[in-house]
């Protein structure tokens, strides 16, 4: 049974005059790394925000169609019920903060829940472990830098324990460096504790690499949904103007000369070289 | 960022600082009430010099000093009025003078007791004491969270007027009146993206259950401690001699005792 799964989901926002995304079918499987990219301004927030009921209970509006996550009908369930299966962490870091403290903040969606206090403290120190974050534990998070804000908003969430945990740009304020740790700590949470992964992201030159399945929306329509190598490899992803991973387009430009190279799509640049470091042994 | 450095809040350690608020606060009222309760100068000067300790021990003179010469003025006022409306009422010089002194002292005892509070209790604390003498948690949630923001939006002001300026938006200019009104290009886009920053952090809280229960529960709890009781007996014993004292014990002005003396 696919954990999120939507069929023609066509949403307006209150005092929209078009709809920000239209005819939405999409499965997302359990435990599955799912990529989703697409330019700006193609709804991709949009369709997060339905994830958890955002939208229609925060946002109101117009939402048409049908959508199901972990099992459970938006519509019928309140965000914070919601919230018990699916996370959200969203662009900007410093947003999403409240507390003075990492410790209080990580601990606040489980007060939320009412979770009694021993439980949360031992809670809270699993995800402070987990992230890498547990030094920080007494910061205020003006005194953070904006990657290790970031960590204590997934780690906010991680703590909560839901089974599906949506992405939203996590890294768009984030130096390069910084993104490539926080990959790392989704990809993790994803391969270790088996939690199902939305992102929402533009730098595929550093994601696609973990990416099991790849949605790409344009104009608030899925136009292409499948298997990374597969997706970034066709002529369309290119022409939508998506970030594909350096490696894939050298591949394919080597690929188009006549090179001879073995017919795995690279999707990172470790995987180039490797292959390059084949060809290169064939041609000795 | 020099500027917004005094809004920024540290957790600091200190006997005094990790003092539970509430009892803090039960000793600022009492010493509160004793300032009023006397009018002359002698019980004043102890209260003034009692509470200096607080000071040493929490390890916050210089932050003391500084809130302390931001009441002089106010303490200036409070001192000339005193003395010329007594003076020309027909008192002597040397009442009226302490009289003047003893009633600046009374205002100055008072805003060294808040500032102490103040210095030393960290507004995470505050906050989880105003939870926990049963303030609805919004309440408190709000507090906490203006305080957070503080550092957040000086900064941000900070960028928007440097962008401002940049534009060739000149701050220093003109007469009273129009200095004001140079604030507005910064007013402006700070508020509006204080309402947008506000969306954005509705949508994180309800994305973690904001309202999930009405049984809340907190990561922290306060708890009464030794240095706790202490306080507490502290309070309860110059409550209770400064109230025998004022009962009980005739209070000699320093005219009179010098005059016993010499």
């Amino acid at each position: 049974m696919p954990v999120i799964e939507t069929k023609n989901l066509t949403y307006t926002y209150p005092g929209g005059t078009k709809p920000s995304i239209s005819d939405v079918s999409i499965k997302i499987k359990k435990g599955e790394f799912a990529l989703i990219t697409g330019p700006s301004g193609c709804g991709k927030t949009t369709l997060c925000r339905c994830f958890n009921g955002l939208i229609p209970h925060f946002y109101q509006g117009e939402l048409k169609g049908e959508i199901k996550v972990t099992g459970l009908n938006i519509l019928e369930n309140p965000i914070y019920e919601m919230a018990k299966h699916v996370g959200l962490v969203f662009q900007n870091p410093e947003n999403q903060l409240f507390a003075l403290s990492v410790e209080k903040d990580v601990a606040f969606g489980l007060e939320n829940l009412g979770v009694p206090r021993e439980e949360i403290r031992k809670r809270v120190n699993w995800t402070l472990n987990l992230t890498g974050i547990y030094d920080l534990r007494e910061r205020a998070p003006h005194e953070l830098s904006g990657g290790q804000q970031q960590r204590v908003a997934i780690a906010s969430i991680l703590a909560m324990q839901p089974e599906v945990m949506v992405l939203d740009e996590p890294t768009s304020f984030l130096d390069p460096l910084s993104a490539k740790k926080i990959f790392k700590v989704i990809y993790e949470l994803n391969k270790k504790l088996g939690i199902t992964v939305v992102l929402v992201e533009h730098r595929l030159d550093l994601t696609a690499r973990y990416a099991d399945h790849i949605i790409v929306m344009d104009d608030g329509k899925v136009v292409l949904d499948g298997e990374p190598r597969e997706i970034l490899s066709s002529e369309e992803a290119r022409l939508i103007g998506i970030g594909i991973p350096k490696a894939t387009r050298l591949y394919h430009i080597l690929k188009k000369d006549g090179v001879k190279l073995s017919n795995t799509v690279p999707l990172s640049s470790d995987e180039m070289a490797n292959l390059l470091k084949e060809a290169l042994k064939v041609h000795d | 960022m020099s500027v917004f450095d005094g809004l920024k809040f540290r957790r600091v350690y200190s006997p005094i600082h990790n003092l539970d608020p509430r009892i803090k606060f039960i000793y600022v009222l009492a010493i509160f009430v004793i300032a009023i309760i006397f009018w002359e100068l002698i019980p004043l000067i102890v209260l003034f010099i009692i509470q200096i300790p607080f000071v040493v021990l929490a390890g916050v003179k210089r932050e003391w000093l500084r809130s302390m010469r931001g009441g002089a003025f106010l303490a200036s006022i409070i001192f000339v009025t005193n003395f010329v409306v007594a003076y020309f009422a027909g008192r002597g010089l040397a009442e009226s003078l302490e009289n003047a002194i003893a009633l600046t002292l009374r205002f100055i005892v008072l805003i060294e007791s808040f500032s102490i509070f103040f210095l030393t209790t960290s507004p995470d604390h505050l906050g989880l004491a105003l939870e926990q003498t049963g303030m609805p948690y919004e309440f408190c949630f709000a507090f906490t969270t203006a305080v957070r923001f503080v550092p957040v939006l000086a900064e941000e002001a900070q960028t928007i007027m440097d962008a401002q300026k940049a534009r060739g938006l000149e701050l220093e200019r003109g007469n009273f009146l129009k200095r004001i009104r140079n604030y507005i290009p910064i007013l402006i886009p700070l508020i509006v993206s204080a309402i947008r920053r506000s969306l954005e952090l509705a949508e994180a809280m309800e994305s973690r259950a904001w309202g999930a229960t009405k049984k809340r529960t907190n990561l922290y709890v306060l708890k009464i401690h030794k240095n706790d009781f202490f306080l507490i007996v502290i309070t309860i014993g110059i409550l209770a001699t400064a109230i025998f004292i004022r009962l009980y014990v005739p209070i000699p002005s320093l005219n009179q005792l010098l005059k016993g003396i010499f």
